[in-house]
Parts: structure tokens; C-alpha cells; sequence
């Protein structure tokens, strides 16, 4: 068995290339992909956002932090697949549309992989009838949605009609968040989930998964 | 009194007639719909900015009495500037576009409001020495117009009698406007360990040199101020610890440096939850926050006011989504602003640019109101 707490030291420094490369010894050495996952990977990511939260590291670490998680994912997703492992849960992630705006939408997606839930990127500017499509699609639980501007965080809210329409709002939950979200308009909009942070986003996440199960 | 007199009055905490009604600025996008629903002819809007002369005529006509960021500065930016150029065009009609500062963003057509960050060009010591430390070179005959300021009191400040600002630039968020978020936090940790701090000095003693050239041109002004954006909803961009050690001795030299030159009033734009960074910024010498989002830390100001003082003035704090709603809003808003303003040394002002939906006739109204608050 690999040293995995070198990896979960190298995630929260943040280095991208030596994680990579402690994954792939990890598994040419025969390590079981989804223990280099949650016994490496996944406890780095976890204490940054613990420590984002608590505002004892800030954007920066967590963006490194994330690189270099997403550089050992990056190594070990394919043994994952091949291994069969099952996620904690499956998320659609984006930002709404008329929105082009991603760091945010980044760092939640990384929080949430780093507590194992997979998460379907569909990226900046997404129309509500492409996040219905990826619900069915990926069979997902969640639904994420990230609005930077004032002008475009109603997107949100029609991506959650949109989801009714389709006959789907009852069988995902809808997590909303950026800048100018607040617990009020999530309210208003019908979300079932606003959380103010990436970490905290995460949390609820996993929790709100494992509840559904 | 005049507008210059209320706003030195209320700001060193002596009686004034009235509150100023003050705002800061518009979204492009608001001006369009103002045009489109008829409050407006589209002469009235082509080529505004803040204090220009149809920014000045706007306000007359909605009833402000200024636009706080009137303001001046030489050529504190990058000299010259990356070219803009389109280098990617997407499918659904969205550009890559190179701006002045090296930052690839990616623009939506007729949107005008924070762009995405696409890519950027700063990306290691070699781009900071052959690309931008040429561009953040002093050279102050290229960056101030001497002669123009040298005559600036008498053909600018003596004509107006509103309050008149000397841009001092950034610290840190030039930084990032040339690195983007992702790019200064690879920045800070992929390369050799003073790059970082490199590029900070290299850019703050520029726009020092700039700022003195100006004033010891004799020229006039009723405050300085400094433009930063490193807060988020979440707080600092960056750490508190760390943006004390790269930027306090900076804001420290340039505040000196008003007050050497008579000016004790310096403000210091900064969105999002700016709490941590209070310390940095009252303890070297800024005193005016603005524009103070409700949104985020609206309620904050009286906390700030607790623990520094009369060391912490205000300029912002009003709600502005409440001029998309009714009177009644508007009222509930006034109310809350007449607490504020009863602490002294604080002027409300709209929490960021006014943003489409803002509705023409509420403006018109909340201007009528702010007036009458006693100060």
C-alpha cells in the first residue's frame, strides 16, 4: 500500500505534478484505485475546503489545491471506471445561461469530487433544456447552479421550471449559488439548497446524497 | 453650500445644509433601456462616463447632485496598453478577446458587465520582464500632462463646485485584472518566490511617481482615492496576512503622500466582503470606504465604525436593487440610511452602478428624498 498521506500533503500544497505522479506509482503498485481516491485525493480536498471555510486559506491555496486534485483525477478516473467504483452520487453542474462565469462553478465542482460525488461539467452559459437532457442522461441527484451577475441568476430559476416541466424536479435536488444568490432568492426561486461557499457547498452535497439514499 | 462644501463638511463631521445625493455611475445597459423606454434621447447617453459633461447633464436631470468617482489621475496604467484584439471566436457568437491588460476574456455580444477570464498572458517571469515591466515603466513625461494640470485649478476645479477626486490607481487588483484570479494564484505559487512581490512594486511605485508628478503640479483636489476589487462575497481574494505584507508600505507611501499635500480624505473601492482587509487599509491611512455593498457588508459599516472610529468614514451602503422596486422600498431604504448618516462622516451613495431594471422615476424620487436628510 502507497503512503497516501503523501498525497493528501501534496494536494494541499497544491502540487499538481508530484500528485500526478504519486497516483501512478500508487497504481502500478496495485493500490485499489478508489482507496488512493478516498484515503489520498479526497481527504486533501477536504481539509482545504475545511480550511476555506474557516478562513484559515483563501482562494489561491484553494486553487492550487484543486489543480493538483484534478491532476491525480485526471490519472486515476480511468482505473475508476475500470474498477467499477460507485460514486457517493452524480451531480450536473453549470453556470446558467447568458453566464460565462466559472471559477466559482470550478471550485464547487472540485469540492464535490473531493467528497466523491461525480460531478457532469456542462460549463458556462448552459440553456435549461441542456440541464434537463443531462439529468436524464447521468441519472443524477443533483443539480448545481452558479450565476455571477445580477442579470443572469433568474437563469436559475428557470432551469428549476424547466426541471418540473420535464417531470424531473422531484427526483433531483437543486443546489444555487454566486455572488449575488442569497438564501432569500433561493427561497423565492424554489431551490432546495444555498450555500454561501464552495466548501460548504460540498458538505451539504454529500450530506443531502447520503440522506436520499 | 455647495456640493464640494457638504461633502468636506459631512466627511470631517461638522454640520452641513443637506445630504448630497450621490451615485456612482451606470451599467451601458442601463442607459439603453432608459433610452429605449423614452427617458432618455440617445444623445443623452452616447460617450457618457463618470464626470463627464454628460454625466453632469444626467445628473441634472435625475436629480444627483454628483458621481463620486469625478476623478483624475495621469496615465497610471499600462503604457502603452496590450493591443485589444478578437483571437477566438466561438459558435454561439461569444469572442475571445485580448483587452489592455493581457487578459483573454470571453465576451458575450451586448453584454458589457464583468467579463469572463478566458486566458492571460502573465503567466511567468519571463512575460513579467519582456511584456509588462516595459509597460509599468515610470517614464512621467509619456504618463502626465504637465502643462494641462498646471492650469488644472483654474480651468477644472475653480468651475465646479463639487467635489473632485485624484485617481491613485491599485495595489493589488491591477494585479489581478492583468492575471486574472486563476492566473495570480498560479502566480503566487508556481514561480520563483519574489516574482509576485516583483510585479506588485514594480506597478505600485509607477503609479506612486504618477501621483506625485500630479500633485507637485500644484493641482487641486478634494480627495484621493484608490480603485482595488480583491473581495469577494467570501471575503479576500487572497489572504489578509499576505496582502498586508505586498501592499500596506504602498497604500502607506501613497496616503502620506496626500497628506503632504493637504488632501486628508482618501477613499478605496473595493466589492464583496472587505472586513479582513479593514485593518491594511484604516491603519495606512485610507479612510472612506465605498462603495460598501449591502448585499455583502452593508450592515457591516457600523461594526467598522465601532472598532476604528471616526478613523472610518463611508461613501455607499444604499441598496440599489431598491430603485427596481417601488416607493415604498425606497422609503424603507431613505430610513435606513438617515441611521447611517446619523453617525456622521458618512454620505449613502447607490452600493455599485446602477443596474438595468432601475426604474427611471425612482431614481428621480429616492434623489428628491436623500436631500432631505438632516446632516
Amino acid at each position: 500500500m502507497s503512503n497516501y498521506q503523501e498525497i493528501t500533503e501534496k494536494v494541499i500544497k497544491g502540487r499538481a505534478k508530484e500528485v500526478a505522479a504519486l497516483v501512478e506509482q500508487a497504481l502500478a503498485a496495485g493500490d485499489d484505485p478508489l482507496e488512493i481516491l478516498t484515503e489520498g485525493l479526497m481527504p486533501g480536498m477536504n481539509k482545504v475546503g475545511e480550511d476555506f471555510k474557516n478562513n484559515v486559506v483563501f482562494v489561491p491555496e484553494v486553487l492550487i489545491a484543486a489543480r493538483a486534485m484534478n491532476s491525480g483525477m485526471k490519472i486515476l478516473k480511468p482505473a475508476l471506471t475500470k474498477a467499477g467504483a460507485e460514486p457517493v452520487g452524480r451531480a450536473v453542474i453549470c453556470t446558467v445561461k447568458g453566464d460565462m462565469h466559472d471559477i466559482g462553478k470550478n471550485l464547487v465542482k472540485m469540492m464535490l469530487e473531493g467528497r466523491g460525488i461525480e460531478c457532469y461539467d456542462l460549463g458556462t452559459d448552459v440553456d435549461p433544456e441542456r440541464v434537463v437532457e443531462a439529468v436524464r442522461e447521468h441519472d443524477a441527484q443533483l443539480v448545481c447552479l452558479s450565476a455571477l451577475l445580477t442579470t443572469t441568476m433568474y437563469g436559475q430559476k428557470d432551469v428549476i421550471d424547466a426541471l418540473k416541466e420535464a417531470g424531473l424536479r422531484d427526483k433531483v435536488k437543486v443546489m444555487v449559488g454566486g455572488a449575488p444568490v442569497t438564501q432569500a432568492f433561493a427561497d423565492e426561486i424554489g431551490a432546495d439548497y444555498y450555500t454561501l461557499d464552495a466548501a460548504s457547498c460540498a458538505e451539504v452535497a454529500e450530506k443531502a446524497l447520503k440522506e436520499a439514499v | 453650500m455647495t456640493g464640494r462644501e457638504r461633502t468636506y463638511n459631512i466627511l470631517h463631521f461638522k454640520k452641513a445644509d443637506r445630504m448630497p445625493a450621490v451615485h456612482f455611475g451606470y451599467w451601458p445597459e442601463l442607459l439603453e433601456e432608459w433610452v429605449a423606454q423614452g427617458h432618455l434621447r440617445r444623445e443623452d447617453v452616447d460617450g457618457w462616463y463618470d464626470g463627464g459633461p454628460k454625466d453632469e447633464a444626467l445628473n441634472k436631470i435625475l436629480g444627483w447632485d454628483f458621481d463620486w468617482q469625478h476623478m483624475f489621475s495621469g496615465n497610471n496604467g499600462l503604457l502603452p496598453p496590450f493591443e485589444t484584439k478578437v483571437v477566438k471566436t466561438f459558435k454561439d457568437g461569444s469572442r475571445a478577446v485580448q483587452n489592455g491588460n493581457g487578459i483573454i476574456e470571453r465576451i458575450q455580444p451586448g453584454v458589457t458587465s464583468i467579463p469572463a477570464e478566458y486566458d492571460y498572458l502573465l503567466k511567468d517571469r519571463e512575460a513579467f520582464e519582456t511584456l509588462f515591466a516595459p509597460k509599468m515603466a515610470v517614464d512621467i513625461e509619456k504618463r502626465v500632462n504637465f502643462d494641462w494640470f498646471r492650469r488644472f485649478n483654474e480651468d477644472v476645479y475653480d468651475k465646479t463646485d463639487v467635489p473632485l477626486g485624484l485617481h491613485l490607481g491599485s495595489v493589488m487588483g491591477s494585479v489581478r485584472d492583468m492575471t486574472s484570479v486563476i492566473g495570480m494564484s498560479y502566480l503566487m505559487y508556481d514561480e520563483d518566490e519574489t516574482l509576485f512581490k516583483d510585479v506588485v512594486d514594480t506597478w505600485a511605485n509607477m503609479q506612486y511617481e504618477v501621483a506625485k508628478a500630479v500633485l507637485e503640479t500644484g493641482a487641486k483636489f478634494d480627495f484621493a482615492h484608490f480603485w482595488e476589487d480583491i473581495c469577494f462575497n467570501g471575503g479576500p481574494l487572497l489572504s489578509p496576512a499576505l496582502f498586508e505584507e505586498l501592499c500596506a508600505d504602498h497604500y502607506k507611501k501613497r496616503t502620506d503622500l496626500c497628506r503632504e499635500h493637504g488632501i486628508d480624505i482618501v477613499s478605496l473601492d473595493c466589492d464583496g466582503v472587505v472586513e479582513k482587509l479593514l485593518p491594511v487599509w484604516v491603519e495606512n491611512g485610507v479612510n472612506v470606504m465605498f462603495p460598501i455593498e449591502v448585499g455583502t457588508w452593508g450592515d457591516q459599516f457600523e461594526k467598522a465604525r465601532k472598532k476604528y472610529g471616526e478613523k472610518v468614514l463611508g461613501v455607499g451602503g444604499m441598496d440599489k436593487t431598491v430603485l427596481r422596486l417601488d416607493k415604498a422600498a425606497v422609503d424603507r431604504e431613505i430610513e435606513k440610511m438617515r441611521r447611517l448618516t446619523s453617525l456622521g462622516g458618512f454620505i449613502p451613495c447607490p452600493d455599485h452602478r446602477l443596474m438595468p431594471g432601475t426604474k427611471f422615476e425612482l431614481v428621480q424620487y429616492y434623489c428628491e428624498e436623500i436631500k432631505k436628510i438632516e446632516c
